[in-house]
């Protein structure tokens, strides 16, 4: 069976002698939930910038059969949509509509063809009727749903999350995580919070220091506190705060 | 209709003081039809009236500073020069502040792309207004922060502090803006600002256009011929 995303040796640093990625090699299925869990500064967002080719280091990267090289880079934009940690830092048009349009006009679909796509994207995330608000005067969590609206629109066979549990309430975190459970697309989310990853996700990787530490299904990987202690993500302080309260 | 507007009024020759209470008297009707509070308008054009006081007084102050002419009363032809300067721009700023409160900020990027405004400047344009307001709160966060650790009066020196913030706000605003960058990477961008909407002008516009062009025209060219 052909694999959705490949990754065969990537190595990766933004200053010379200081490796961010080490040597990772990583095969995603099609329709898969995969989460990527590590400490802080352990190359997780690095990672994920590479399958949408924002960052390109040594070794392959391929999405479904595309290798991402430069010419392959609008073809790979159009199949891995990337949702940023700070829906601030993804929504950069005046209005909902222009954000969300943003991806397939530069792709060059027809006006009607955009049109459509906006409208299925906004429905898609509870955001019909939004299409002239202004993103700045919206809430988090409306931002956060706008800014995977922008990828949806695009009909992504992969979508990336960068960090989508963040600033979110309860109430709002069950709501995305509804939305996220209804996803087709190969899924691909970087999280510090491993609660929500563990009701969305099917396996996950663990990674520190840029090199993958583990992968498997992600409550045999979250339930080993010996492997996640000696890589900085030790949960026995919420294991036991949850025993005491809940 | 704004910019012909503007057009028509700078041109006016320079000392004719009686136009520009024509002109007036079309854009208060303007003012009148678009149905904006007096008093909005009036407090952002004392906002900017120093800058146009001072655009006005530059004329006669140069004069002054380099003891060309003896200025010494206000019948001097300079201080003539520096009201219809006050005039010309008084009026062009009550037009554009009409435009702008009576139009989306991106409705405006439209019709300046219309009139062939550069596609760059449009870009600048459409990300100063969309991250002007993060800009003023992370500089409000920067503000929290250094009261938070202050009480009362700082006892350093101000100007570092204040020069730290400023490198401060700009660090986290270049960090962002590399992100943003990556962002827009990511859906396919590729120095273009591609936009679905499209502007077009119905009869209600054109008679509107019609109108008050001829009235700015009818001052310019019956009311107060040039000589």
């Amino acid at each position: 069976m052909s694999v959705a995303i490949h990754i065969k040796n990537l190595n990766y640093s933004y200053e010379p002698e200081k490796p961010v990625l080490q040597n990772i090699s990583l095969d995603i299925n099609p329709g898969e939930k995969f989460g990527i869990i590590g400490p802080m500064g352990s190359g997780k967002s690095t990672l994920l910038l590479h399958i949408n080719g924002i960052l390109m280091g040594e070794g392959t990267v391929k999405i479904g059969n595309t290798v991402i090289e430069k010419k392959s880079l609008a073809d790979i934009r159009r199949k891995v949509g990337l949702v940023f940690q700070n829906p601030d830092d993804q929504l950069f048009n005046p209005t909902v509509e222009e954000d969300v349009a943003f991806g397939p006009l530069n792709f060059g679909f027809r006006s009607e063809e955009v049109a459509e796509r906006v409208k299925y994207a906004l429905e898609a995330m509870n955001l019909t009727g939004f299409e002239e608000s202004l993103s700045h005067h919206l809430s988090m969590g409306e931002r956060k749903r706008v800014a995977l609206a922008t990828v949806l629109a695009l009909k992504p066979e992969v979508i990336a999350l960068d960090e989508p549990f963040s600033s979110l309430d309860p109430p709002m975190m069950m709501q995305l995580l509804d939305l996220i459970n209804d996803f087709e697309a190969t899924l691909v989310i970087v999280s510090q919070s491993l609660l929500p990853l563990v009701t969305c996700c099917d396996r996950v990787a663990l990674i520190n220091k840029g090199k993958i530490i583990a992968v498997g299904p992600v409550k045999e990987i979250i339930k080993d506190d010996d492997l996640m202690k000696s890589n900085g993500l030790d949960l026995s302080f919420y294991k036991k705060t949850f025993k005491e309260f809940f | 209709m704004t910019f012909l507007g503007i057009i028509i009024i700078v041109s006016e020759p320079q000392g004719k003081i009686l136009p520009f209470a024509f002109y007036g008297l079309v854009v208060l009707t303007l003012i009148l039809l678009s149905r904006i509070p007096l008093l909005f308008i009036l407090k952002r054009f004392l906002i900017l009236s120093p800058f146009i006081l001072m655009a006005a007084l530059f004329f006669p102050l140069s004069l002054w500073l380099s003891k060309e002419e003896q200025i010494v009363d206000l019948q001097h032809p300079a201080f003539k020069v520096a009201l219809s300067i006050f005039l010309k721009a008084g009026l062009s700023v009550l037009l554009l502040i009409l435009l702008i409160s009576t139009d989306k900020f991106h409705n405006l990027l439209l019709g300046l792309r219309k009139l062939k405004m550069p596609k760059l400047i449009g870009v600048i344009a459409a990300l100063m207004y969309r991250y002007v307001f993060i800009l003023s709160d992370e500089a409000l966060k920067t503000k929290l922060a250094r009261e938070s650790r202050t009480a009362g009066k700082l006892k350093v020196n101000k100007m570092k502090v204040f020069s730290n913030q400023m490198a401060m706000i700009f660090l986290r605003s270049w960090e962002r803006s590399k992100i943003i960058y990556h962002s827009m990477l990511s859906r396919g961008f590729n120095g273009e600002f591609p936009v679905m909407q499209k502007l077009a002008l119905n009869r209600v516009d054109i008679m509107f256009f019609v109108c008050f062009l001829t009235a700015f025209l009818a001052i310019r060219l019956l009311i107060m011929p040039v000589t």
